[in-house]
């Protein structure tokens, strides 16, 4: 079996994913962990090796933290552990199709690292009528992801910069990232309110925030 | 209803149909056939979601399969003329097995393609054909769980399947097993000699008038050795130690020496013959052959279902049956591609008369619902059942960062 050019390893992951936004990552993480209150339930769809994660547990907030790799939430709870956050972070092995097994209305934030770039349409659907109907009245999500640039030009700067990036980070960790095109339709579509997008200055990666209507049934 | 049908409509506008022109058909090998089979190597991912066959109604089998792009299209053509659902998973754009024993290919996955692609609105019953070969990857009593669909085992090569439906979805002992046969094996030649023959390239600012000569030795070479594949199977050895060895997928007879010597002879006669020997000429394309049969014999095992890699430890685990535990339910003959098994249906006991066989898929202990059966190393150390469900096999090399629970300790 022809596998070896398969190899990943997940804890090269979090370098090249920094490789390959720049360090970027880091700042839209912690910008968007800020809006993360203290005392307050929160899920991480998607975790990876639980960067988001551990910024919401930092800031005091039970977290819950899914996604599908095992082997990244075993580092991601490895991480929590060595932070000392193993009571407030709880991780489960699950997608976002397994959203639905969640209680209507019991999240006051929904956080998630370029998670929904890795799913298909229909994914991206399904898992975002599901965190509108987990969230709270008011309740937050908080997404960042890389996103198709809005305009040929910038679209055409991205590429030249993207292509060797990319090889790059391919052959150092096997790992790439994807961009995903009109997440900001799709999350109003879901029903929820848009609260502000705020987009890279080549516009490819984007930081979304927006919240349950307060008088949502 | 109207939800149902946007959904259905989402999957069925997303594919067009297989061409039904013969040119068109053509067209199909040439877009997508040649070029992926040439880049075997890589993945090839297509859309996930629905794809409707024919005309299927509420009653019609619905199939799973993964989304490389290849795959898919062999499914698709499989099933032409019958109607039925396919649904493609997302395997990140790996063939089934590589991807399900790799970690690439899991219950999420069918999970998630069950729950979001609106199949659920369509059919009337809950019955899920999943490709044998996924079985590492997925557990039929999880996707259960999760979706109340109930899976079976469809047949290892998706050609089988219109046979396999037409006998009510059971399967005879071929269907389930994996074989190395002709056209696989050319394909196989031509995944190894296209990359190697654009290596060769490199050569042309020194050796401009060899390129095409050589390009042509290493197609040669890589046909020879892979048509020829039946003479020599029975000495590969799955579980030589091969690294420092050059040709070590060859065990002790070193089939490619033979043919690298038949070879030269060859060339030397002709040479010879024609008037042209020389002995740089000897030396020349002696030392080519030789590198490229080197090349070529670096993972000749692992290029075949019939071998792990024999560049990967995993090899050398051995599959190993608790008699307490086994209650012969058969589960692990059902999802055996090598056919390793043999079920006792008096005695309620599995047995492993083929052992040798095995390839360390992992399919098996996946399957058994009592956890009957694990993998030994060779340090004699344990791999659980319950390691290989959360991990699969060792492909991500990495699985020691699972601690504790990822090896215990000897059982006995």
């Amino acid at each position: 079996m022809l596998m070896r050019i398969l190899e990943s390893a997940p804890s090269r992951y979090d370098f090249g994913l920094r490789l390959i936004t720049l360090g970027r990552l880091d700042r839209a993480y912690d910008r968007l962990a800020s809006h993360v209150q203290a005392d307050t339930s929160v899920l991480d769809v998607g975790c990876g090796t639980g960067a988001l994660t551990l910024r919401a547990a930092r800031r005091g907030a039970r977290v819950k933290a899914i996604d599908i790799n095992a082997e990244m939430l075993e580092i991601a709870r490895k991480k929590a552990d060595a932070a000392g956050f193993d009571e407030e972070v709880e991780f489960v092995e699950a997608g976002v199709a397994e959203l639905d097994a969640e209680a209507s209305a019991s999240y006051d934030a929904v956080i998630s690292g370029l998670c929904f770039s890795e799913l298909s349409p229909d994914e991206v659907r399904y898992g975002l009528a599901q965190i509108a109907r987990i969230l709270k009245p008011g309740g937050k999500l908080l997404l960042a992801d890389e996103v198709r640039p809005p305009t040929p030009l910038k679209r055409l700067a991205h590429l030249l910069i993207r292509i060797p990036l990319v090889a790059i980070t391919y052959l150092v960790t096997q790992q790439t990232t994807h961009a995903v095109d009109g997440l900001d339709r799709e999350i109003c579509d879901a029903g929820l309110e848009s609260v502000s997008v705020r987009l890279s200055p080549l516009g490819s990666f984007a930081e979304f925030i927006a919240r349950r209507a307060l008088e949502a049934a | 209803m109207i939800d149902a049908g946007m959904t259905a409509g989402s999957g069925r506008t997303r594919f067009p149909p297989p061409a039904r022109r013969s040119w068109g058909r053509l067209l199909d090998y040439v877009r997508i056939d040649v070029p992926q089979t040439l880049l075997r190597m890589l993945p090839f991912p297509c859309r996930t979601g629905l794809v409707k066959i024919g005309n299927p109604g509420r009653d019609a089998p619905v199939l799973l399969t993964c989304n490389f792009h290849l795959t898919r299209e062999r499914v698709r053509r499989a099933l032409a003329g019958m109607d039925a659902y396919l649904l493609v998973a997302n395997s990140r754009g790996v063939n089934v097995w590589c991807a399900a024993t790799g970690g690439l290919f899991t219950n999420h996955d069918v999970i998630s393609v069950l729950k979001t692609s609106g199949i659920d609105r369509l059919v009337d019953h809950r019955r899920l054909i999943l490709p044998q070969l996924a079985a590492t990857g997925i557990e039929g009593r999880v996707v259960h769980e999760k979706t109340g669909w109930r899976t079976l085992w469809g047949p290892v090569d998706a050609r089988d399947l219109p046979a396999f439906l037409n006998r009510g979805c059971e399967k005879t002992e071929a269907m389930g097993t994996v074989e190395f046969p002709l056209q696989q094996r050319l394909e196989m030649a031509a995944a190894w000699a296209f990359p190697i023959s654009l290596v060769t390239l490199l050569v042309w600012p020194f050796w401009a008038r060899g390129v095409l000569p050589l390009m042509a030795l290493v197609w040669c070479l890589s046909l020879l050795i892979f048509l020829s594949f039946p003479l020599y199977r029975d000495r590969l050895d799955g579980k030589r130690k091969q690294v420092g060895f050059i040709f070590f997928d060859f065990g002790e007879r070193g089939v490619p020496v033979v043919l690298w010597l038949l070879f030269m002879a060859t060339l030397t006669v002709l040479a010879a013959l024609g008037g042209a020997f020389s002995w740089g000429m000897v030396a020349r394309w002696g030392l080519s052959a030789f590198v490229i049969l080197l090349i070529l014999g670096l993972d000749l095992t692992g290029s075949t279902p019939m071998f792990k890699s024999g560049l990967h430890e995993d090899r050398l685990l051995k599959i190993e049956l608790d008699t307490d535990l086994c209650k012969g339910a058969g589960f692990c003959e059902k999802v055996c591609p090598t056919n390793v098994f043999e079920v006792d249906t008096d005695l309620r006991m599995a047995s492993l008369p083929r052992a040798g066989q095995c390839v360390q898929c992992g399919a098996c202990i996946v399957q058994c619902p009592f956890d009957a059966l694990y993998l030994r190393s060779p340090e004699d150390e344990i791999v659980t059942p319950e390691t290989i469900r959360r991990f699969k096999l060792n492909l991500l090399g990495h699985r020691k960062i699972a601690g504790p629970t990822a090896v215990t300790q000897a059982k006995r």
